[in-house]
């Protein structure tokens, strides 16, 4: 593990943080109990923070910590969060995740980015005044500073340190700060004081009574050697007194303790510091006052007490164990591995793999006509069914996070273009192929600025129109018939017919008094080069347009449907397929070929003899319904002749049915779908291929395309000379 | 024997640098992503030095000293909270509780060295 790989998970981290803190910002004004969300927002930037200190990330770190303190101001309620704050925390936001990208770009500190951490600290420091730095607690230093070293000889530190009672149970080891002194320098001498330890029914093992003196020899500074007790000085007593210190000073040390004098001036003398006389005299003066003699009694056993850290055997309360309980339920709720999306198509990539072999091991099976080896490869099948399925559903992700994101778009674009917008999200959970996901937040974009620009009309004109003042704009995502649906609706004021044509006509789309469908107006707006907003606004009138999200969703093997109602409103549906990569497919034959249509595309198979309604028009009659057909082998331009009995494959897409005429109906398979390289891209009715266990390749159908076909045979395939492809052949 | 330390962080970056700079010290490390897995973690090990965060979700900092001073493995077992120099009032409540020893997010790596130094060696 080395830093530069715990810096890409920093920046993950932070992401995420970056994330659910905006995810807060935007929900609090609606939250009841927004305690929680500002806690979590606080946690968020404070452990940003945190771990930015650990690399260095010095602007980070500068520009969070104003953040943060401000957050912990909200939280301990000395301000309010108004709207106001609101948006210059999402500011802040913005500006964090532009941090962190820069820092995963490796580059630190532009001066833009200086300028824009200034200017938004600027801003947030208002709402920090009358916030003093509190400073820690200094060590009580008895003796003066450093410096006075006129006569004195010694060379050593000498330090004096009365441990409180409490530093034991604060899970302090008296003996590991001696041992760290030792780090510092050479310690020439030590003693214990015991003078506090009481006697045997008053001695509480879990009280400190220890007191030391010693003397350092080093070269570290008094604030070095203070330092070393940062974390028991609240509770000690701790002097130091320099080296070369005048005996006077001393002295004055020694009385300024609370043992007798002779035991500390002992100690001293021991240590080197002063000499016999030096004491005798400096006793004598005080002999008038001392009552006592300065006999120490008492075993110094402080330091073994501390040393052997008696841990008796772990009987855990049950408090704890009940606690335990409960934690480990979390603990299974919280297991979340992280990996890198490539290993996961590496994954799927070898899975596919797999499907194929195994398919072809079971094709031989079938040939070779061994019963146990057929058996044995059913089950090796269906191991790798299930193992498809798993593998895909690691590469599953939910389209709540991509929702989500447009509750800020909405914000911040409708506050731009001066409209209320209320967004409603809903089936956040709907999984999707993180691939699909991915390429779907651009299209996606575009559709709710859309939405909210030419779609919601402005206040005057709602208002006009008996609707109420708040626009409404919905993203709903469910699953429909092995496909998921995506819908962007909003309560606008739908697309505007007439308005439409004359733009079509203006730009060349279409001729002057063409007669046109609605669905076939509607379907406009996606042709390249269409606007219809009159001034081209800051937010979607920027030259690209639907056809490029038309465009998108195609890659993504999906389609768009559009539903508009003048003046009431207008739906996008985004329909798209559940995974790009492996499908269960249904496999049919034409001549010697064969085709492979998503098996969640089958309705039923027929015989088309029995159902034939109309040759001429190309129609079924299916139960009462009559459905338009393909023949594929027209389509497809297949030579010979059509065996006598036909099958016909029914298929839906949508709303829409279509029967699909084949040769032979060849049952179920998994597919690896497999892209057709750009040469085939204008290929209308293919939408991929894929190799068969027998080393075959078969061509998978595009059934919308085909469906679409079918309904309008004007347009049909037939007609062009793009679509002759070249039979596949075993 | 190397001597093991807990870390309790929600940050798996701080607690991945921690990590290494612990162990490139030659102490053992165990880490924990809250108060609650680290008490989970805790039990059935020797633990001779805890280093927490204050603020995390499930159980923060000082909840977990509490729970693990009634423990009577580790009741006398160092703990070194990390904090903020805006949690004065956690501090406060932290020191309540028995915390003494303090780092100061946000901090390098060397500075938690010499604090967890102090306390114990590796």
């Amino acid at each position: 593990m080395d830093l530069d790989k715990v810096k890409q998970t920093f920046i993950l981290e932070a992401r995420e943080l970056l994330a659910a803190m905006e995810e807060a910002l935007l929900g609090i004004e609606e939250d009841l109990n927004p305690g929680e969300s500002i806690n979590a927002m606080f946690r968020a930037v404070h452990t940003i923070k945190g771990s930015a200190g650990l690399f260095g990330l010095d602007p980070i770190v500068r520009f969070s910590h104003t953040v943060e303190s401000v957050m912990d101001r909200v939280r301990s309620k000395q301000i309010s969060l108004d709207p106001t704050l609101v948006s210059l925390l999402l500011e802040c936001h913005d500006h964090l995740a532009s941090l962190i990208t820069s820092t995963q770009e490796g580059v630190e500190e532009t001066p833009e980015s200086h300028e824009g951490s200034q200017r938004l600290l600027n801003q947030l420091i208002p709402y920090l005044e009358g916030n003093g730095v509190i400073e820690s607690t200094p060590v009580r230093v008895a003796a003066q500073p450093s410096g006075a070293s006129e006569g004195g000889w010694n060379e050593c530190w000498h330090l004096s340190i009365r441990f409180g009672p409490d530093v034991l149970r604060n899970g302090m080891d008296p003996l590991s700060f001696v041992r760290y002194l030792g780090t510092l320098g050479k310690i020439v001498h030590l003693a214990s004081v015991v003078e506090k330890l009481p006697r045997g029914e008053d001695y509480d093992p879990e009280t400190c009574y220890l007191g030391i003196e010693l003397d350092l020899d080093t070269d570290a500074d008094r604030q070095t050697i203070e330092d070393v007790f940062e974390f028991v000085r609240e509770d000690s007593e701790i002097r130091l007194l320099p080296p070369h210190s005048k005996v006077e000073e001393y002295i004055a040390f020694i009385r300024a303790m609370p043992e007798d004098e002779r035991f500390l001036g002992e100690i001293l003398v021991a240590g080197g510091c002063i000499t016999t006389k030096d004491l005798e005299e400096a006793l004598r003066t005080q002999k008038a006052e001392t009552l006592e003699d300065g006999v120490i009694h008492g075993r110094l056993i402080g330091t073994i007490l501390i040393e052997d850290q008696a841990v008796p055997p772990p009987v855990v309360a049950a408090a704890l164990d009940k606690q335990k309980k409960f934690q480990d339920r979390q603990a299974q709720e919280m297991k979340v591995v992280k990996v890198q999306a490539d290993k996961l198509d590496r994954l799927v990539d070898l899975v596919g793999e797999l499907v194929i072999a195994g398919a072809s091991a079971n094709a031989m099976a079938v040939q070779v006509h061994e019963p146990r080896l057929l058996e044995a490869t059913t089950i090796v099948n269906k191991l790798v069914e299930e193992i498809r399925d798993n593998a895909l559903s690691l590469r599953m992700v939910q389209i709540g996070d991509t929702f989500n994101r447009f509750r800020r778009i909405v914000r911040d674009v409708s506050q731009e273009m001066g409209k209320s917008i209320e967004l409603e999200l809903h089936g956040g959970d709907t999984e999707l192929d993180k691939t699909i996901v991915e390429k779907l937040s651009d299209p996606l974009m575009h559709i709710v600025r859309n939405a909210i620009d030419h779609g919601i009309e402005s206040l005057e004109v709602r208002r006009a129109r008996g609707k109420p003042d708040t626009g409404s704009l919905s993203l709903n995502a469910f699953h429909d018939s092995g496909s998921i649906v995506i819908e962007v609706a909003d309560d606008g004021g739908g697309l505007n017919k007439a308005k439409i044509l004359k733009k079509a006509v203006e730009r060349g789309i279409i001729r002057e008094g063409a007669e046109l469908s609605d669905a076939e107006i509607t379907s406009l707006i996606f042709e390249p080069g269409f606007s219809t907003a009159e001034a081209i606004t800051k937010l979607s009138g920027r030259g690209v347009g639907m056809d490029v999200v038309r465009q998108n969703i195609d890659e993504l093997r999906g389609s768009i449907e559009l539903e508009s109602y003048e003046e009431a409103g207008t739906t996008l549906r985004i329909r798209l397929p559940l995974t790009l990569a492996i499908i269960d497919g249904f496999r049919v034959g034409i001549g010697t070929a064969s085709y492979v249509l998503p098996l969640d595309l089958v309705i039923e198979c027929l015989d088309l003899g029995p159902f034939l309604e109309s040759e001429e028009n190309h129609l079924i009659n299916l139960r009462g319904e009559v459905l338009p057909f393909l023949r594929l082998r027209e389509i497809f331009r297949m030579p010979g002749e059509p065996p006598t009995r036909e099958r016909v494959v029914v298929v839906q897409y949508g709303e829409t049915r279509a029967g699909l005429v084949v040769d032979r109906l060849m049952g179920e398979f998994q597919t690896v779908i497999k892209p057709l390289g750009n040469l085939f891209k204008q290929v209308r009715g293919v939408g991929g291929s894929t190799i068969l266990g027998s080393g075959e390749v078969a061509l998978i159908l595009d059934v919308p395309q085909l469906i679409q076909l079918a309904s309008e045979p004007s347009s049909g395939l037939r007609r062009r000379p793009a679509t002759h492809l070249p039979p596949t052949h075993s | 024997m190397a001597k093991t330390i807990l870390i309790v962080d929600d940050s798996i970056s701080l607690r991945q640098v921690v990590s290494i700079a612990l162990t490139n010290a030659g102490y053992e490390v165990i880490e924990a992503c809250d108060g609650k897995d680290a008490l989970t973690k805790l039990t059935g090990q020797k633990v001779h030095l805890m280093i927490s965060d204050v603020n995390m979700p499930n159980m923060d900092g000082i909840t977990f000293l509490k729970a693990v001073r009634l423990n009577p493995s580790y009741k006398f077992t160092p703990v070194i909270m990390l904090t903020t120099e805006a949690g004065e009032e956690k501090k406060k409540e932290g020191q309540a509780a028995g915390a003494r020893a303090w780092v100061v997010k946000p901090f390098r790596p060397e500075q938690l060295l010499v604090a967890v130094s102090k306390l114990i060696l590796p």
